[in-house]
């Protein structure tokens, strides 16, 4: 399963997902869109919304932190 | 506040800290649940644990759709916290995590809570998750966003218009942006926002934008940043994102101006419809009446704390101390009420 995550460092709400991510040991990449400028484009015009996380998983995408959608999507319990 | 008790005051807390409580027992059950989770909440816990209370604090900081640790998460760096001279909002809100988590009659749950019911001598709550009792209950669920209410501002919301300047305000690098809202917490949100953005305009119904003045001088410093006061956002137009907004009056000669966001800080809306569910007063604004002295509701063994109330600066440093004496009151309530089981 890959997992990718579009944070800005300052985000609560990314912070919040990267605990659940690493409390369940799913591996994640970490996109900093604050500091990539190509991932920043990608990501708003791939999610069509201007608001971090967004998290990527095998290419369906979460808009925002959603612990029961992360649950679904992970496979978790 | 401990020098002012009075001294048969301070031996029965201390019987109380140093014996087994004879209060209400079981896994599920607590002298005080806070409702809340923000840094108020959170320092009422750690208070509310010194005085020898089981204490249950209930986030995620309700309502406000924040994790634990509320809204000052969403601060920059914060300056007018005592103790630290300069440091992130996420960094205080941690601080005052691990402090009330210190004590082991803290616990913390990221609960909603559903449903609040009054049942003879205790309180039932309700959340998605379980369901506790409590002798006494402080409501520290702070506030939520008011949201920008023109054409425009719904369909096009986390599309350019957007709440959390700290969260997104990134997204916006080398563009241009705008932020509605003439209060210090605005001004904040706009210098936050020019560390990323080519250009912000505040735009501000009133007279003057009123930050405090460290920040009013940081905004008048920064050129990024330009201020049009006494004008409303009409409409906002856009294709897949936001485009342009509409102004009420002209600005140097033109009503639309080209923006790729609206930054919203038009305050807050208070918190407080569990409390009303068993009877807490609110005023017109929807905050709950405090007595400002004791955090006391109307409602015996109610108490209330931090920007849901009626308290009219709200500041974490000045919700803090409520919460600090909402459980003092709390233990009071219980140490005075025959009442100990439910």
């Amino acid at each position: 399963m890959a997992v990718k995550i579009y944070t800005i460092p300052t985000c609560p709400w990314c912070m919040k997902t990267k605990e659940f991510l690493k409390e369940n040991k799913i591996k994640f990449k970490d996109i900093n869109v604050a500091s990539d400028k190509k991932a920043a484009k990608e990501i708003i015009n791939k999610s069509g919304q201007t608001s971090v996380p967004v998290i990527d998983i095998d290419g369906n995408l979460i808009l925002g932190f959603d612990e029961s959608k992360l649950k679904k999507a992970l496979k978790l319990k | 506040m401990i020098n002012k008790m009075k001294k048969n005051t301070l031996k029965d807390m201390n019987t109380l800290r140093n014996t087994p409580r004879r209060g209400i027992k079981g896994i599920n059950n607590f002298d005080v649940i806070i409702v809340g989770a923000g840094g108020v909440g959170l320092a009422a816990a750690m208070y509310s644990a010194r005085l020898g209370l089981k204490t249950l604090v209930l986030g995620a900081s309700h309502g406000s759709e924040l994790p634990v640790g509320g809204v000052i998460t969403t601060t920059n760096i914060v300056e007018n916290y005592p103790g630290f001279i300069r440091l992130t909002g996420q960094e205080l809100a941690k601080k005052i995590e691990e402090h009330a988590k210190s004590y082991k009659l803290v616990t913390i749950k990221e609960e909603k809570v559903t449903d609040i019911k009054k049942n003879k001598n205790c309180f039932e709550i309700k959340t998605n998750k379980s369901q506790y009792q409590t002798l006494t209950i402080i409501f520290a669920t702070g506030t939520k966003w008011r949201k920008l209410d023109v054409p425009g501002s719904k369909e096009f919301e986390n599309k350019g218009v957007n709440y959390c300047a700290l969260c997104d305000g990134p997204l916006f690098k080398n563009k241009i942006v705008s932020l509605v809202g003439g209060s210090d917490s605005a001004a904040k949100d706009a210098l936050v926002l020019a560390e990323s953005a080519k250009k912000v305009f505040i735009i501000y119904r009133g007279e003057q934008i009123h930050p405090e003045s460290i920040n009013m001088e940081r905004i008048k410093k920064n050129k990024k940043i330009e201020v049009i006061n006494n004008t409303n956002i009409k409409e906002i137009k856009g294709n897949k994102f936001v485009q342009e907004i509409i102004l009420d009056k002209p600005y140097k000669g033109n009503k639309k101006l080209k923006v790729d966001a609206v930054f919203v800080a038009i305050g807050h809306i208070a918190l407080s419809d569990l409390a009303k569910k068993i009877g807490v007063k609110t005023d017109k604004k929807g905050e709950i009446i405090l007595n400002h002295k004791t955090s006391e509701t109307n409602v015996k063994g109610v108490f209330a704390a931090g920007d849901v109330t009626d308290k009219p600066f709200k500041q974490l440093i000045t919700g803090v101390a409520d919460g600090c004496t909402a459980a003092y009151s709390a233990y009071e309530y219980i140490s005075k009420s025959k009442v100990i089981t439910c």
